[in-house]
């Protein structure tokens, strides 16, 4: 027999590398189990030109039809469609990205790093639509602290209750001038645009940063290759007891043991694990008596590239340093103070400049095309916006009835739909977006209000929220489930609602403050 | 063949241990001849698969009136955009053959009906109206017109094939020393 752990931890991302961090220093003897390979992030890679790739750049046609941000250099990381499929209704495309390696998404995450405020976790008292995280902002806001200095987050301090400062390393550098321009437009019309709050390093992932020192504590055992298929339960206790996975490439199936199980397999992973864990006291799925783990899904929408400009003073290859070249984020303004008319919530902007802009902005062929691109070359100005999406109840996930994966468990059918609430909301933008390059001096030579589909924002959350309503939520307010005392949810998929911040941030902290929780009930012997 | 290159490589031999010399114990990957390579776009000339051959002339005058060559810029014909395009198409899904087999097959018709010959024996101006939905703005849905879209795709895909390619590489280094188009590539996981 196999020993039986403290922990078992589903999952090594920013959710399940936080929580074996916290626990195996802490002196619980975890067990790691993640669906991918360990990968040595220098050997794996090798330096290519793109005229040496099979496909010149343009990537195997077909091989990723919902991961847009897939190129053909990095293609091998990504999760493989067709090993691992999932299904949607017609109409209702849904762009799941996923990562199968030790480190998550975390290898690839375009490391943003934003605090959620109080409009967020209270944010049914702001607009009176959804509900209050079962946490505000003050139980979350030392475990922040703690992260971000962890993580090397850099960025500047702005003072504004909708974005609460963190323990930054200081970003003063000095602005472009249009970025400069652009900021001070900003400011014209009461509006705050700031550094991006970013994890810095050569790489920023649980496998440097966190999985080291939790295996340095002899405490942990990282299992890379295991595919779980469902959590046990002890059926004397309602307790689950551990999960059984199969070898990634044998498909020979284990069952590891433990006494308090901890799932962070990431947003739609975790909750499809859970719902096929079925067994005579959970016949929907593990800690689901409400009916709603699988509900309220929802993330946060993009729409890239909403605005596209020029730099007049840039054009004709003289935006060179110091008028081009760098970005920044616009912090939600929308019903912080005042209400707006069509839509509740808000959206942030991300803006950058120095780009070429695209051949198919400019309604040109041939020569005077190739010209008008040369002439345009590093003069570009862009604004992507993020906006918030309601969490809705009838957003959801759930289990195929047919179809499973390559290691024959059953997979996901994936139902999300932007309300009128959203496209509202990113009309505003375009608009917004539009007027402030305007009033910057820039030549606006493009813009659009069309999101992208569902899940490309990768920024998927929900559907085993937290809440103070057992009847209405899977978690409570420390991540663990209302039905088993012993099991935990610790990543985006227990967010009750996500403002317009990257999630990341605020799952580490989830995730740290449940970890450093467990240890402190297991001294209580309460777990 | 790079004989020159391999013997360059080989040359160090000598100076290791005899295990190294046989890929033995001692031997460490670093130690070993380096040979060079040539892939096989730039030892060869790709094989016709998909473009039928009037379908490919015709492909091939687009190419040279949406991208031509500018200056030391090559342009889409010299750089095999379009010999690569009939590759790349004929690993596509089928609505992007056939968005592409019919496009081609439109611009023919339309130099038929409008000029009484082949479209790759249009001048640039006899083109210009066939060509007309490409001077159109830029909208965020692709274009209703299964024509207007294909004139789109192929543009930015003659694009990308041209900029992307080893001969558009080499003509833009005499010009800047910056290696662009270089990136880490990820090896297959097992």
């Amino acid at each position: 027999m196999k020993e039986t752990y403290d922990v078992l931890i589903i999952g090594s991302g920013a959710a399940g590398g936080m929580a074996a961090w916290a626990l195996a220093r802490g002196g619980a003897k975890c067990l790691m189990l993640d669906a991918g390979p360990l990968v040595d992030y220098d050997k794996q890679r090798v330096m290519k030109a793109v005229y040496d790739l099979p496909y010149r750049g343009f990537g195997q046609p077909g091989r990723f039809p919902h991961v847009v941000q897939a190129s053909e250099f990095d293609a091998n990381l990504w999760a493989d469609e067709k090993q691992n499929p999932y299904s949607y209704s017609p109409g209702e495309q849904y762009n799941w990205v996923r990562i199968r390696a030790i480190g998550g998404k975390t290898l690839r995450w375009g490391r943003q790093s934003w605090r959620l405020s109080d409009y967020e976790f209270k944010c049914k008292d702001h607009d009176g639509h959804g509900e209050n995280w079962p946490v505000s902002y003050s139980d979350l806001a030392p475990f922040y602290d703690r992260i971000e200095p962890m993580f090397k987050v850099s960025g500047r301090s702005e003072g504004l209750p909708q974005l609460p400062d963190g323990i930054y390393l200081n970003d003063d550098s000095r602005d472009s001038t249009c970025v400069q321009r652009f900021s001070d437009a900003c400011k014209k019309r009461g509006i705050t645009a700031t550094k991006m709050r970013r994890a810095t390093g050569t790489l920023a992932a649980s496998s440097n940063i966190l999985l080291p020192e939790a295996l340095e504590s002899g405490n942990l055992t990282l299992t890379p290759n295991a595919v779980v298929r469902e959590i046990t339960v002890d059926p004397k206790t309602g307790l689950a007891n551990g999960a059984i996975f199969l070898d990634r490439r044998s498909k020979r199936v284990y069952h590891a043991k433990a006494g308090i199980v901890i799932v962070g397999a990431s947003t739609l992973e975790s909750t499809r694990l859970m719902l096929n864990s079925k067994s005579r006291l959970f016949p929907n799925g593990i800690a689901n008596s409400s009916g709603t783990l699988g509900r309220y899904l929802f993330d946060q929408f993009y729409v890239k590239g909403s605005v596209i400009a020029t730099v007049p003073e840039a054009r004709g290859g003289k935006g060179g340093r110091g008028l081009m070249g760098g970005g920044g984020y616009v912090v939600r303004f929308r019903n912080v103070k005042e209400k707006q008319k069509n839509f509740i919530r808000g959206y942030a902007l991300d803006f950058g400049s120095g780009f070429s802009p695209a051949a198919r902005y400019f309604p040109l062929y041939g020569e005077a095309l190739l010209n008008e691109m040369n002439e345009t070359a590093g003069s570009g100005f862009s604004i992507t916006t993020m906006g918030e999406a309601l969490p809705l109840y009838e957003n959801h996930v759930r289990i195929h009835p047919t179809l499973k994966d390559e290691w024959g468990i059953p997979v996901l059918h994936i139902s999300q739909k932007y309300s009128a609430n959203e496209h509202a909301m990113a009309k505003d933008a375009m608009e917004v977006g539009a007027q402030l390059c305007q009033d910057a001096g820039f030549q606006v030579i493009a813009q659009h209000s069309q999101m992208a589909p569902p899940g490309e924002s990768i920024h998927e959350l929900g559907t085993c929220r937290m809440g103070a309503n057992p009847k209405t939520s899977v978690l409570n307010g420390w991540n663990q489930c209302h039905d088993v005392k012993n099991l935990f949810v610790v990543d985006g998929s227990s967010f009750t609602c996500g403002g317009v911040q990257n999630p990341t941030l605020t799952i580490l902290a989830l995730s740290l403050r449940a970890g450093e929780y467990i240890l402190e009930q297991r001294k209580k012997g309460n777990l | 063949m790079k004989r020159r290159s391999f013997f360059q490589g080989a040359a160090v031999l000598p100076a290791l241990p005899a295990a190294a010399q046989y890929g033995g114990a001692g031997a460490v990957a670093s130690e070993l001849p380096k040979l060079s390579e040539t892939a096989p776009e730039a030892a060869a000339d790709g094989v016709r698969t998909f473009f039928t051959s009037e379908q490919l002339a015709t492909l091939r005058r687009l190419a040279e009136l949406l991208v031509p060559a500018l200056k030391e810029r090559p342009g889409a014909v010299d750089c095999g955009a379009v010999e690569f395009l009939d590759f790349l198409l004929k690993a596509s899904p089928a609505a992007r053959q056939t968005l592409y087999r019919n496009g081609l097959d439109r611009l023919q018709a339309e130099s038929q009906r409008l000029h009484k010959k082949a479209f790759a024996q249009l001048d640039a101006p006899a083109a210009g109206p066939i060509l007309a939905p490409l001077r159109k703005p830029w909208t965020s849905a692709p274009p209703a017109d299964p024509f207007a879209r294909f004139l789109r795709e192929a543009q930015d895909d003659l694009l990308q094939a041209t900029v992307n390619s080893r001969e558009f590489a080499q003509a833009m280094s005499r010009r800047s020393r910056s290696a662009s188009g270089v990136n880490a590539y990820w090896l297959p996981l097992d």
